[in-house]
């Protein structure tokens, strides 16, 4: 696997590659801003960018701007964004565009080698990638009534595989149970919820998230 | 002593004019005969006799502008438009004086002399409004030249025009007291001088009578509309009158081309006495509104009052009252929020206040609608100290808002200070650890592979203490500054702050415009703060709105807990720094910020 890695902080950039290259990934090139990250994909057409998403010159939302413009430019080519910061509107902003092959994971999280390589073979899938302390946050929010408690523990945690961007196929390896088991899983938790996006589409994602996010269920 | 001669010639002059007036008016009266008289050309005759409504409108038009000129004279405001409309008015009916049959032939050989002064006084009238003044000298220049072709034009008659050899004489083919040489060809090239003459003045009033209108500001329009469009259209009969007799030199009264001149003309400039006459009733309103100013000041006026009170009195919603403020240099509305300096243009005037010789406020009006000396005279001494005491109110309240200036300069470097601490945190020492935890996440792989045990367990705990410090960093830096809030607003940082919040937060919809910075700190510490004391008082459930109301945002937030909120004061000290309140209630915090 190819991909290029951009992120203005030297240190950490090189941590990153040192990672990569230590699980077997080639990384192509290194970018240290925007521009930069959008020539070198523009070059070697990885199959994956790994963005900071605080770049030069501003240091607010470069990263996610850039993210956006490869997923416009070059469908073929993921994004992983990464961050420090646990703000679903981040991750949802990013979705919102471009469904599929983009993922938000917080810079800690991609220290686990593994989880790092998965989430890149994700996105080569055409799944997308929600880190999954933003998820538990979003999961875990206190409500007033809780909609989620008609969600059994099985659905709930289905809910949450569905909110990280993990496919049914995916959930099902996770969890040791059989594809069609997981479709029902989602099928009805998408019925419990009286969420109206198709739950086999690209966009269920986002639906789920905005879902968890509007805290509904207070009256 | 000046003053007092003045103002018994002004006594004298008002007495004269009244006389002067009544005469005309009784005279007139007489001379204008009744449309059932017979119409004969040799012995007199005007417009009045060719029928009833001629009749009707020659008396309307000239005792209108009498009387509006008489009112207008009594009134200090419009003394100098009252007497050019009494001087207007007298000329109306120098045809008449002409053509009266069986008058003097001294009265009607003087009303020849006066009558084409009408038109050089109503060209100065309409273009004076409407405070009787000309503003412009240009337009000066063009009044006098008209004054100047009507005195030619009318002495060159009175001394070589002989009625009875003009063949085209009507109104008074007898008489000519001032005659001096009688020579027919002078007297005919006057006559088409005059002809000329007045169908040019007659358009200039069209034209800069419109254009005055167009260019007048709001309030001025709504003054000048009334008299100034009756005034345009009688230029537009004048011209048209010059037309008529450049073509048909012989004037027949009971002709429909010159009846219907007549008749437009004379209810133009009634319509035009109304207008006048309207004015001058405004004016003495507004002149009597701002003497009673001083009363309704007397009673400790709330900051404001003086500007609301004058732009009341005179019409000008636009009117501005600034008082300088020697110790801070600067000058300062009512409420003490700095001004820029009054500085008189674009049709607006500086009028100082002034008081003991010092000038304690300036008045910043329409030109068109009030002359600043009026104004200065008509504010009386209790008004003046007053405006005094407004002018120390404002100086007190410019250094109340001064010291929440500064107030608010100090939260804003606070939370400069607050955000470089976030950013420092997040760009080294997170990026330090980040990197460490990288290297030693390598080096466990290392020593995996070396088949060393023992120290791949070793970096394997360091590896997830460096995990456990990033995420305490993290918590860290959110806490001294939300990156979110500076980054994409209020609302998302809103958002993550019900999700991260200990109990359930209901948070309504936020505006998603951006705010100022110290606007937005502050309401998302309002929310923070109050869902951390809701919290604290052992609360289910908590309810966040925000609103944009006018100029204002309005935050509140509600709680179901137990009673003793606290006062939050340092949020109130925040929202106090920018202008705003803070209410605190048992069960609700109300926090309404300025954010124009």
């Amino acid at each position: 696997m190819r991909v290029v890695v951009a992120d203005d902080v030297m240190l950490t950039r090189e941590g990153i590659v040192r990672l990569l290259k230590e699980s077997g990934i080639d990384v192509v090139a290194e970018a240290e801003d925007a521009d930069g990250l959008l020539r070198h994909v523009q070059l070697t057409q990885p199959d994956a960018a790994i963005v900071d998403i605080r770049m030069p010159p501003t240091h607010t939302d470069e990263g996610l701007v850039a993210a956006q413009q490869i997923r416009a430019e070059h469908p073929e080519v993921g994004v992983l964004v990464l961050s420090q910061y646990v703000e679903p509107s981040y991750a949802m902003r990013l979705l919102e565009e471009h469904p599929v092959r983009v993922g938000y994971l917080l810079k800690e999280r991609v220290f686990d080698v593994a989880i790092l390589v998965d989430a890149l073979r994700r996105l080569a899938d055409g799944e997308t990638v929600i880190d999954p302390t933003i998820v538990s946050r979003l999961v875990g929010r206190r409500r007033r009534e809780d909609p989620l408690a008609e969600l059994t523990e099985r659905e709930r945690e289905v809910l949450g595989l569905v909110a990280e961007g993990l496919s049914n196929k995916a959930i099902a390896a996770r969890l040791f149970v059989t594809e069609r088991t997981v479709e029902a899983h989602v099928k009805q938790i998408f019925l419990k919820l009286r969420l109206d996006t198709n739950p086999e589409s690209h966009r269920r994602v986002l639906a789920v998230l905005a879902y968890l996010r509007a805290g509904v269920g207070a009256d | 002593m000046a003053a007092a001669g003045s103002a018994a010639r002004l006594r004298f002059a008002g007495i004269a004019v009244l006389v002067l007036t009544l005469i005309c008016a009784i005279a007139s009266i007489l001379a204008v005969p009744r449309s059932t008289e017979p119409f004969t050309t040799y012995a007199g005759a005007t417009y009045a006799h060719a029928s009833t409504a001629a009749h009707a409108a020659d008396l309307a038009a000239g005792l209108g502008l009498l009387s509006a000129g008489l009112l207008g004279w009594v009134e200090p405001r419009t003394r100098r438009l009252g007497l050019l409309t009494l001087l207007a008015g007298i000329a109306w009916f120098g045809p008449d004086w002409e053509g009266w049959d069986g008058g003097s032939p001294f009265l009607r050989s003087l009303g020849a002399v006066v009558t084409p002064f009408f038109l050089a006084l109503l060209f100065h009238l309409v273009l004076a409004l409407p405070l009787g003044r000309l503003r412009s000298w240009p337009v000066r220049v063009v009044v006098i030249a008209a004054y100047g072709v009507a005195a030619f034009v009318s002495l060159g008659r009175a001394l070589f025009r002989d009625p009875f050899l003009d063949p085209y004489c009507w109104r008074n083919c007898l008489y000519n007291s001032f005659l001096v040489h009688a020579d027919p060809g002078v007297a005919r090239t006057l006559d088409q001088i005059w002809l000329r003459s007045s169908l040019a003045i007659g358009l200039l009033l069209v034209v800069m009578g419109a254009w005055r209108l167009l260019t007048a500001s709001g309030p001025a329009r709504r003054v000048l509309l009334p008299p100034l469009v009756p005034g345009v259209l009688a230029g537009g009969a004048a011209s048209a009158y010059a037309v008529a007799l450049l073509r048909t030199p012989l004037e027949d009264p009971r002709s429909a081309g010159f009846s219907s001149i007549f008749l437009a003309l004379s209810l133009s400039v009634a319509v035009l006495a109304l207008g006048l006459a309207r004015g001058v009733l405004e004016t003495r309103r507004t002149r009597a509104a701002v003497s009673r100013l001083a009363g309704e000041l007397g009673e400790a006026p709330p900051p404001g009052t003086l500007r609301d009170a004058l732009a009341a009195a005179v019409g000008d919603p636009a009117l501005e009252v600034a008082y300088w403020l020697p110790e801070a240099q600067r000058f300062v509305d009512g409420r003490g929020y700095r001004t820029e300096s009054p500085v008189p243009g674009h049709g607006r005037a500086v009028t100082p206040i002034v008081r003991d010789g010092r000038p304690v406020a300036f008045v910043v009006h329409d030109a068109a609608l009030l002359e600043g000396p009026a104004l200065e005279r008509e504010i009386g001494s209790a008004a003046r100290l007053a405006v005094e005491n407004e002018q120390l109110q404002a100086e007190a309240l410019a250094q109340l808002e001064d010291l929440r200036a500064s107030r608010a300069r100090i939260v804003e470097t606070g939370d400069a200070e607050r955000r470089r601490l976030e950013r420092d945190l997040h760009d080294g020492a997170q990026q330090r650890l980040l990197a460490l935890s990288y290297d030693l996440r390598v080096a466990r792989a290392g020593a995996e592979a070396g088949g060393d045990q023992g120290n791949a367990t070793l970096l394997a705990s360091a590896g997830d203490e460096a995990q456990a410090a990033l995420g305490e960093l993290r918590e860290l830096a959110h806490g001294i500054y939300p990156a979110i809030l500076a980054e994409a607003g209020l609302a998302p940082a809103l958002a993550t702050l019900a999700e991260e919040a200990p109990l359930p937060v209901e948070l309504g919809e936020v505006p998603p415009e951006r705010y100022g910075t110290p606007i937005e700190t502050a309401a998302y510490l309002t929310v923070a703060e109050a869902i951390a004391d809701a919290a604290g008082r052992r609360a289910t459930f908590v309810s966040v709105d925000v609103a944009r109301e006018n100029e204002q945002l309005v935050v509140q937030v509600r709680d179901d807990g137990a009673a003793g909120a606290s006062a939050l004061l340092n949020i109130a000290d925040r929202v106090g720094a920018l202008g705003g309140s803070l209410e605190v209630r048992p069960h609700s915090v109300r926090a309404v910020i300025p954010c124009e």
